[in-house]
């Protein structure tokens, strides 16, 4: 009863002296937005970079690829590094217990031709682990299978952007394409890749330029014997994201055992994504604490005009306490015209936020996403805020002697 | 050893204890009080015993110089103070050594004050200013509303109610402050110089209203330096010095 007539009276309270009102006003606002502002920014933020890794191969995914032994040596095994082989994806799909799936990808430059249109496009040599391992799957017609690697077929599988840029709107399903010479077989098109940051650019459209033939017959028609077959790099798929350090290790070891040296290197997408958010994190917190400062500073607004305000109307505390307000109500009573202001500027703050977070987003490029979550953070801070820097004048008032209160001119 | 001597009749000299009847007989019962301020080398004295009984039904005025001690002895029968020493019975409750809180509940229930000042809450309107005390004894709304202006009814001011302070004249104020006393039917009604910011007419008026008040069996004490309005009430109490003139009562 007595807390609803106190939100009538602060209400009123916030009409009556708008000017000083506004004041504490704006501090919160601004501590609330900013807070508004850093949370959406960093949940879309860290949601789109998830998002993007799903699309784009998944966080289980492990890259494995060359390394530069480094210095001048004489060292015989080094010397004799031709660095990734086929035999060594064999190796870790045998032996490595954290892995159930290898890829190794052999990319080669060629000239590839289908009617009038001839260019020189990257082929990709695969196996089919390949689609599985990057969530990359066709759209129409097949994948490479097993069956065209053992029989080392000429068959071709198209990204959407080449399979535009050759066929046009033509079906390239079933048509015969020429690459470096020999006639393929279009057996299937990708589904097309598309993920964007900021509605603008497709930060995945390289994925959708990729052709793709298996890779034994990359290997043949380099006169390469399969299993000492050069590749570029190899996918790995981790069975268990928590082990993440094992698997890579693990593959290093039976690496090293069949190298002798350290010509390889191994990347896991846990690993980055686990160094990218220890960057945003970063981030976030200078963030964080530019809202708590603007909200301290609206705070101690909020405490001086609450204090300049109580020694306007010691007068009416005294009136209140001489017809029987206790300390406590008179004290639950100056807090809630404290928080409600803070609350007011809370709820301001918000659309504020909003505002901060468009031109950010607009600035920046980057996505942001207000949840209800982040309304809920900023509401909880300013009133807080104004519970915390409301109580000094809330306790002062309560402890005034009425005598002097009503003596006070 | 004559008896004068004994131990037994220097106890004696000092007052006994109030028997229950009187205690509960009496609505104010106030012995030896005492009131010092700023205890130390600067010690003053505002009340140097007071020995005071009023009963039920009495319209008594408190009488006397400034500096005399009346304002003091005001806010501790007010329940605004508490005495240094001595024993303050208001009807049967010994509040000299109450908390804070339990004296905010005996001025909420049993006390209404009405001030040279008005002392309205200026940005309410004078029903919310009746209100007031209600809402502090956590009354709801309804009734806070229908009592409040049955109160303001008594003092003549019901179609004033959604007004504010401000619109209202002085004497109007001052009626609306004694609505606000009375709005609690409170056992005592204390008024500290009510006509001291009246001119003489309007003055005369609200002492009009007391009158009818105490007609009415209210219990009030008025705190004056007018002789004249002094004159009207049943009862003068004369406070010199600190203490209660006995010449001056029972003129």
């Amino acid at each position: 009863m007595l807390i609803l007539e106190a939100i009538i009276d602060g209400i009123r309270d916030i009409k009556d002296h708008f000017g000083r009102t506004l004041l504490q006003l704006f501090g919160i606002i601004l501590g609330a937005g900013s807070i508004v502002a850093t949370f959406s920014l960093s949940v879309a933020g860290k949601e789109a970079s998830m998002k993007f890794y799903r699309l784009s191969g998944g966080i289980e995914r492990i890259w494995i690829g060359d390394k530069e032994t480094g210095k001048i040596t004489l060292d015989a095994k080094a010397l004799a590094s031709k660095g990734l082989t086929y035999s060594d994806a064999v190796a870790i799909r045998k032996e490595a217990k954290e892995i159930d799936l290898v890829s190794p990808v052999s990319e080669q430059g060629m000239v590839v031709r289908y009617g009038t249109i001839e260019k020189s496009r990257s082929i990709m040599g695969v196996t089919p682990a390949y689609s599985p391992i990057s969530f990359f799957k066709v759209e129409h017609g097949r994948f490479i299978t097993d069956q065209d690697l053992t029989s080392a077929a000429r068959v071709v599988v198209l990204g959407t952007t080449r399979a535009q840029e050759f066929f046009g709107s033509e079906n390239p399903v079933g048509k015969t394409m020429t690459i470096n010479g020999s006639g393929y077989l279009v057996v299937g098109v990708m589904e097309e890749k598309y993920f964007s940051f900021d509605q603008k650019r497709n930060a995945l459209r390289w994925m959708n330029r990729f052709i793709y033939i298996p890779i034994t017959t990359m290997m043949t028609r380099n006169g390469q014997p399969l299993q000492q077959g050069k590749i570029s790099f190899m996918h790995a798929r981790m069975k268990d994201i928590d082990r993440h350090k094992e698997a890579v290790a693990e593959i290093e070891r039976i690496l090293f055992r069949q190298h002798g040296v350290k010509d390889y290197q191994v990347f896991s997408r846990v690993a980055n994504l686990a160094r990218n958010e220890s960057e945003n994190k970063m981030y976030d917190v200078t963030f964080m604490i530019c809202g708590i400062i603007s909200l301290l500073v609206g705070g101690i607004v909020i405490m001086n005009i609450q204090l300049a305000s109580f020694n306007e109307r010691v007068r009416e505390i005294g009136t209140r306490k001489a017809v029987g307000a206790t300390p406590m109500q008179i004290f639950f009573q100056m807090l809630t015209e404290s928080v409600i202001v803070s609350v007011l500027g809370g709820i301001l703050g918000i659309f504020a936020g909003k505002f901060f977070t468009q031109g950010i987003s607009m600035l920046t490029r980057n996505p942001a996403i207000i949840t209800p979550g982040v309304i809920m953070n900023a509401l909880i801070f300013a009133a807080g805020t104004g519970l915390i820097f409301g109580m000094y004048p809330a306790i002062r008032a309560s402890r005034l002697n009425p005598i002097e209160a009503l003596r006070t001119e | 050893m004559s008896a004068v001597f004994k131990f037994e009749n220097w106890r004696a000299a000092e007052p006994a204890p109030p028997s229950a009847e009187m205690v509960h007989k009496a609505l104010i019962q106030l012995e030896r009080v005492t009131k010092t301020y700023d205890s130390g080398e600067n010690a003053v004295q505002a009340l140097a015993g007071i020995d005071l009984k009023i009963d039920r039904g009495e319209f008594v005025s408190i009488i006397g110089p400034s500096g005399s001690g009346k304002s003091t002895l005001m806010h501790i029968l007010g329940c605004l103070d508490s005495p240094s020493e001595g024993r303050y019975w208001l009807d049967g409750e010994d509040v000299a050594a109450m908390s804070g809180k339990s004296l905010a509940r005996i001025r909420n229930q049993k006390l209404g004050f009405v001030f040279q000042t008005f002392n309205l809450l200026p940005r309410a309107t004078v029903w919310k200013n009746v209100e007031l005390p209600l809402l502090y004894a956590g009354i709801d709304g309804d009734e806070r509303k229908q009592r409040a202006l049955e109160a303001l009814d008594r003092v003549g001011l019901k179609n004033r109610a959604k007004h504010r302070p401000n619109e209202l004249s002085g004497g109007q104020r001052q009626r609306v402050a004694i609505a606000r006393a009375l709005v609690n039917t409170p056992s005592l009604l204390l008024a500290d110089e009510p006509t001291g910011n009246l001119d003489q007419k309007t003055g005369n008026d609200i002492i009009k209203l007391f009158e009818e008040l105490a007609a009415n069996n209210q219990t009030i004490i008025l705190v004056t330096h007018d002789p004249g309005i002094a004159a009207r009430t049943y009862r003068r109490v004369r406070i010199v010095d600190g203490l209660i003139d006995d010449g001056d009562e029972f003129e």
